[in-house]
C-alpha cells in the first residue's frame, strides 16, 4: 500500500498547483465583477461601503440617458456594417481571387490590428478636424470653402473604428471562405448551375453564417470600445456608453454607482452577444468547417486583379500609410499644418520627449509592467491552458469560462471593478504599478490561454503520455517534454502579451496612479493637456516599440509554423 | 508461448470505463501469464484501446479491478489507483510519439534517466536496445528526420530499454503500409520471444493477431466476445460476430435434425430443406442452429466428388480474381455461398459445380 499512498501524494502536488492556478484565475476575475455589480445594485448612501441598500434604482436611472444609448448605437452599426464591407471584400479578394501580391498582402493586413485605434484616432482627428485637420487644410487650398470631412461625428468615429476593426472581421471572413469545400461549388456547376447562380445558391448561403458570426463579434467589440470615441467624440461632448463611463468616473463628484450599473448593462449585451456568437460557431450548421485543409478555388478575374490590387492598396493606405505618415508628418513640426514653412520643422518634439520626466518615466513603467505581465502571464496562463485542455481534473470545463470571462468584458469596465475592489483591499496596492500588473493579468486572460492552448492542442498527447508511460513524474515530463515542446507558443504567447500591455489603454487609464503612469494613457494625457505634435512623438515611439516586438512576433511565427510542418 | 508458472502477470477483471456517460469498456475481464503475448482484437470503437490504456493508467476505469503481480493498481472497491508512471510499465503509441525535439539517442535514453541511470549504463542500453531494432547507425539522428518504419523501431526501443515488467502495444503498426507492416510484425513477434517480455497488443487487424499472439481477446461493443489461442477463435468461432470478423464465414441458419444426426455429428436442416453435418464441438445444441463455415473450406469441384455427407450441387454466379485466391459466389438452394478457392481453373457463371466441405469444419456457433 506505500505505492499507493506515494502515488496519492504525487497526484495530489499536480492537483494542487492545478487548483492553485484555478483559483488564482477565479479570484483575478471573480473578485472585481463582484465589486462591480454590488457597485451596480448599490442604491445607498454612494460615501459608505460596504452598501447599505440595493435595488434596481441605477438602472432605473440609466433611461435617463436615451442620447447616450442612442449614440452608442448608431456609432456601433456604422462601425460594424463599415468593418463588415472591409472585411468582406478582403476576404473575398484575397482568398478567391488572383490579384498580384495575395501572400502579402495577407500577412500585411494584420498590421491595422496591432497599430491600435488610439493612434489611428489621433492620427485622423489630425487629418479630418473640421479647423485644422491636413486634409481640410488642402481643401481649403483647392478653392473649396468650409470643410470636406469633418471626423468628429458620430460617422467619423464609426470609420476609424472600422478601419481598425475591419482586420478582424477580414480574419473571420477568409476563415470561412478559406475552409469552405470548393468541390460544392465544383459539383453545382458540373450538374450545369451558371457562376451566378452558383454564387447565389451555393457560395453565399455557406458563407452567411461566417459572415454573421462575424458581424455579432464585431457588433460586440465596437459597443465596447472606447479609445476612438474618447479622442474623437468627447472634444464634442459625444459621448458613447464607454466614454459617458469614464466620464461618470472622473467627474467631481465621481457617480459611480450610476457608471457601475452602466458598466453591468454593457457587459451582459456583451455577454449575450458573444454567447450567441459561439452558439452560431459551435453549432456546426456549417458542414464547411472540418478538420480537413482544401486549396480554396481561386477564380481568375482577368483584368479585374488590377482594380481589386488598387482596392487592395487603398485599404492599407487609409489604415496604416496615412495614419502613420501624418503622425510622422506632424512630430518634426512646431505647429502642425498642412502646409508648412522651411523652419516650422524640427526635432524638438523628439527632444522633448526624451527628456521629459513625465514620458520616460511612463515609458520605463510600461516596459517594465509589459515585461512582468508577459512573463508571469506564460506560467501561469500556460498553467491554466494544460489545467484546462490537458489534466482532466473535474471542473476543468468551469475553469475554462471563469479564464474567457473577461473577453466578454470592456476592459475599462473591467478595470472600474477592479479599481473598486482593490480599494478595499486591505494591501494598498491602488494607484501602484502591482495593479496595474493584475489589471493586465486578469484583461490579458483569454488571450494568453487561447495563444497558449492553440500550440498545446496541436501537440500530439501521447507524445506527454509516452513520458509517463517511461516512468517520469509530472514535473519531470512538464520540464523535459511539454515546455520544450511548447516553447514556440509561449514565445509567441509572451510577445502578444508584451504588445498587448504596452498599448493597453481602458484599463490603465482608470488604475494608474500620479507615480504609475503608463505609456498609452499618457498619450491620451498629451492630447487632451498639451499639444498634438508632442502626442504624434509619443504616440509614434510607443508604435516603434510595438513594431521592434511585432517584428520578432512574426519571426517566431514563421519558424513555429516550419516547425509544425516539419 | 504460456508459461508454467501458476500467477497471472496482469489481470484485469471486470473492468468499467465510461467517457462521461458513455460506457466504452462494460465489464472486461481477463488475465495475462508472465511471457505472454496476448492481443485485444476488435472492430474501432469496441473499446481495445480503451482497456489498454486503463491498464497502462492513462485512462480511469469506473469499475472493476487491475492487478499486476498480484498487487492492485486500480481498484475501484478499494480506492486505488496508481498513476502510470508508478505502474512500471511501458507503451508504445500508435502515433510512435516520438519526441521531435530530441535526438534518436536522447528519445531511447529517457526512461533510463528518468531512473537516474548512470552515463555509461545509459550509452551501453541505449547501443544495445537500438542494435537490436536495427537501428544503431541512427543514434544521433533527430528524431523528426526519420521515416515511418524508422520511428516505430526508436519507439520499440525506447520502449522496452529499461526492462519494463510488461510492454503495451496500441495499435503499432496500423500507420505503416502493408509490406513493412508483414515486415514488422516478424520482427515484433521475435523481439517479444528474446526479451521474453509479458505484452498487451491492441490491433484492429486479424492477420496482425493471428500471426503474434499466444493468445487473442476478441472484443466488442466493450464486452469479451471469446478468449482463446488464435487457433481456437479462428476454428471454432464462438459466435457469428467472431466468426465474420475473424477471417469470412459462411453463416448457415437451420434447424436441428437429431434424427439424422451420426457418427457425433449434428445435422441441422435449412428452410429450402438441405441437410448438413456439423459438429458442435461440446457446445449446447438447441433447435434452432447456426453454423459457420470458412470460405477457405468450401471446395468446389466441376464433377461430383466422392464422398455422401455435405456434398451439394450448386450454381455458380459469378467469380472474383483476387490474385492468391479466386473468390467464387455459388448459390446452393436459395442460400447464397462464397468459397475461396487457390489454383481454379476459369469457370463460367451457370455452371452447376459441387461443393463440399467436411463437417469438422462446419462448426456450431453458440447462442
Amino acid at each position: 500500500m506505500s505505492a499507493t499512498a506515494a502515488s496519492a501524494e504525487r497526484w495530489s502536488a499536480q492537483r494542487l498547483v492545478g487548483y492553485g492556478v484555478a483559483a488564482i484565475a477565479a479570484v483575478l476575475v471573480l473578485y472585481p465583477v463582484f465589486y462591480l455589480l454590488q457597485a451596480a445594485f448599490d442604491v445607498g448612501d454612494p460615501q459608505t461601503r460596504p452598501p447599505t441598500a440595493y435595488g434596481l434604482d441605477n438602472f432605473q436611472v440609466l433611461l435617463n440617458y436615451p442620447r447616450i444609448m442612442l449614440n452608442t448605437l448608431v456609432v456601433s452599426f456604422a462601425a460594424t456594417a463599415m468593418a463588415l464591407v472591409i472585411g468582406f471584400v478582403m476576404a473575398w479578394i484575397l482568398a478567391r481571387t488572383n490579384v498580384p501580391g495575395r501572400r502579402a498582402f495577407e500577412q500585411l493586413m494584420a498590421v491595422p490590428y496591432y497599430l491600435t485605434p488610439l493612434l489611428g484616432a489621433l492620427a485622423w482627428s489630425m487629418l479630418g478636424s473640421p479647423e485644422s485637420g491636413f486634409v481640410n487644410q488642402v481643401w481649403r487650398a483647392l478653392g473649396g470653402s468650409d470643410h470636406l470631412i469633418d471626423i468628429n461625428t458620430p460617422y467619423g468615429i464609426a470609420w476609424v473604428m472600422a478601419l481598425f476593426e475591419g482586420s478582424v472581421a477580414f480574419v473571420m471572413i477568409a476563415a470561412v471562405m478559406k475552409s469552405m469545400d470548393p468541390s460544392l461549388e465544383e459539383a453545382s456547376q458540373v450538374i450545369g448551375a451558371s457562376r451566378l447562380r452558383t454564387m447565389l445558391r451555393v457560395t453565399l448561403p455557406l458563407v452567411v453564417p461566417g459572415v454573421l458570426g462575424a458581424a455579432i463579434f464585431v457588433f460586440a467589440e465596437m459597443l465596447g470600445s472606447f479609445a476612438v470615441a474618447l479622442v474623437l467624440g468627447t472634444p464634442n461632448r459625444y459621448y458613447v456608453i464607454t466614454t459617458a463611463i469614464y466620464q461618470l468616473i472622473q467627474q467631481y463628484p465621481p457617480r459611480i454607482q450610476l457608471a457601475a450599473a452602466m458598466g453591468t448593462s454593457l457587459f451582459a449585451v456583451m455577454f449575450l452577444m458573444l454567447f450567441v456568437y459561439r452558439r452560431i460557431v459551435t453549432r456546426g450548421s456549417y458542414v464547411t468547417i472540418t478538420g480537413k485543409a482544401f486549396r480554396p478555388r481561386v477564380a481568375d478575374v482577368g483584368r479585374l486583379r488590377y482594380v481589386l490590387f488598387g482596392v487592395c492598396m487603398l485599404y492599407l493606405m487609409v489604415a496604416v500609410v496615412l495614419p502613420i505618415a501624418t503622425l510622422l508628418y506632424a512630430s518634426v513640426q512646431k505647429i502642425a499644418v498642412a502646409f508648412p514653412a522651411a523652419d516650422n520643422f524640427t526635432l524638438d518634439n523628439f527632444r522633448a520627449a526624451a527628456s521629459m520626466n513625465a514620458v520616460g518615466s511612463a515609458l520605463t513603467n510600461s516596459l517594465l509592467l509589459a515585461f512582468a505581465t508577459a512573463t508571469i502571464g506564460i506560467v501561469l496562463m500556460g498553467l491554466l491552458a494544460w489545467l484546462i485542455y490537458r489534466s482532466r481534473l473535474p471542473g476543468a470545463g468551469l475553469i475554462e469560462y471563469v479564464v474567457m470571462f473577461p473577453q466578454a468584458v470592456p476592459r475599462l469596465v473591467f478595470a472600474f471593478g477592479m479599481m473598486w475592489a482593490w480599494l478595499v483591499f486591505p494591501i494598498p496596492i491602488y494607484g501602484t504599478i502591482w495593479l496595474l500588473l493584475i489589471a493586465y493579468l486578469t484583461v490579458f486572460l483569454p488571450l494568453g490561454v487561447r495563444t497558449i492552448a492553440g500550440v498545446m492542442l496541436q501537440i500530439d498527447k501521447s507524445l506527454e503520455e509516452c513520458a509517463q508511460m517511461c516512468g517520469a513524474a509530472w514535473t519531470f515530463r512538464l520540464r523535459t517534454i511539454t515546455v520544450p515542446l511548447l516553447a514556440p507558443g509561449l514565445i509567441a504567447a509572451w510577445l502578444l502579451l508584451f504588445i498587448a500591455s504596452m498599448r493597453e489603454l481602458g484599463a490603465s487609464i482608470l488604475l494608474m496612479g500620479p507615480h504609475s503612469k503608463v505609456i498609452t494613457p499618457s498619450i491620451v494625457e498629451s492630447w487632451f493637456g498639451t499639444a498634438s505634435e508632442l502626442t504624434a512623438t509619443l504616440a509614434l515611439i510607443q508604435t516603434g516599440v510595438v513594431a521592434a516586438a511585432m517584428i520578432v512576433l512574426v519571426a517566431v511565427t514563421r519558424r513555429l509554423g516550419a516547425q509544425l510542418v516539419e | 508461448m504460456p508459461t508454467t508458472a501458476a500467477t497471472p502477470h496482469i489481470e484485469v477483471e471486470r473492468l468499467e470505463v465510461h467517457f462521461g456517460a458513455v460506457p466504452a469498456v462494460r465489464g472486461v475481464s481477463f488475465s495475462v501469464m508472465p511471457g505472454e503475448q496476448l492481443t485485444l482484437l476488435g472492430p474501432s470503437g469496441c473499446g481495445k484501446t480503451t482497456t489498454l490504456r486503463a491498464i497502462a493508467g492513462l485512462e480511469h476505469g469506473s469499475a472493476g479491478e487491475i492487478r499486476i503481480d498480484g498487487k492492485p493498481v486500480y481498484s475501484a472497491r478499494k480506492g486505488v489507483n496508481i498513476p502510470a508512471e508508478k505502474r512500471g510499465l511501458s507503451m508504445v503509441f500508435q502515433s510512435y510519439a516520438i519526441w521531435p525535439h530530441m535526438s534518436v539517442f536522447d528519445n531511447v535514453a529517457y526512461g533510463l534517466r528518468v531512473r537516474r541511470a548512470g552515463a555509461a549504463e545509459i550509452r551501453e542500453k541505449v547501443e544495445r536496445a537500438l542494435g537490436m531494432v536495427q537501428m544503431g547507425a541512427f543514434a544521433d539522428r533527430r528524431a523528426s528526420a526519420l521515416s515511418g518504419g524508422q520511428q516505430q523501431r526508436v519507439a520499440l526501443a525506447r520502449a522496452f530499454v529499461f526492462q519494463p515488467s510488461v510492454l503495451l502495444f496500441d495499435e503499432p503498426l496500423s500507420n505503416l503500409d502493408a509490406k513493412l507492416r508483414a515486415d514488422m510484425r516478424i520482427e515484433l513477434r521475435d523481439l517479444q520471444h528474446r526479451l521474453g517480455i509479458t505484452s498487451v497488443y491492441v490491433t484492429h487487424d486479424l492477420e496482425e493477431a493471428l500471426a503474434m499472439s499466444d493468445r487473442i481477446v476478441v472484443m466488442r461493443d466493450g464486452l469479451v466476445e471469446q478468449t482463446g489461442t488464435p487457433d481456437e477463435i479462428y476454428a471454432l468461432p464462438r459466435s457469428a460476430f467472431v466468426a465474420d470478423f475473424i477471417g469470412s464465414s459462411n453463416l448457415i441458419r437451420g434447424r436441428n435434425r437429431p434424427d439424422l444426426a451420426a457418427d457425433g455429428l449434428i445435422a441441422l436442416e435449412t428452410p429450402s430443406g438441405q441437410v448438413i453435418y456439423g459438429s458442435a464441438y461440446g457446445r449446447p445444441v438447441g433447435d434452432e442452429l447456426t453454423v459457420s463455415v470458412r470460405t477457405v473450406h468450401l471446395r468446389l469441384s466441376p464433377q461430383r466428388p466422392a464422398g455422401e455427407r455435405n456434398v451439394w450441387p450448386a450454381r455458380l454466379e459469378k467469380t472474383v480474381f483476387q490474385g492468391d485466391f479466386t473468390q467464387v459466389h455459388v448459390r446452393w438452394g436459395d442460400q447464397p455461398l462464397i468459397a475461396r478457392c487457390a489454383a481454379l481453373d476459369p469457370l463460367p457463371a451457370g455452371q452447376e459445380v459441387f461443393i463440399t466441405v467436411d463437417p469438422k469444419r462446419v462448426v456450431l456457433l453458440g447462442a
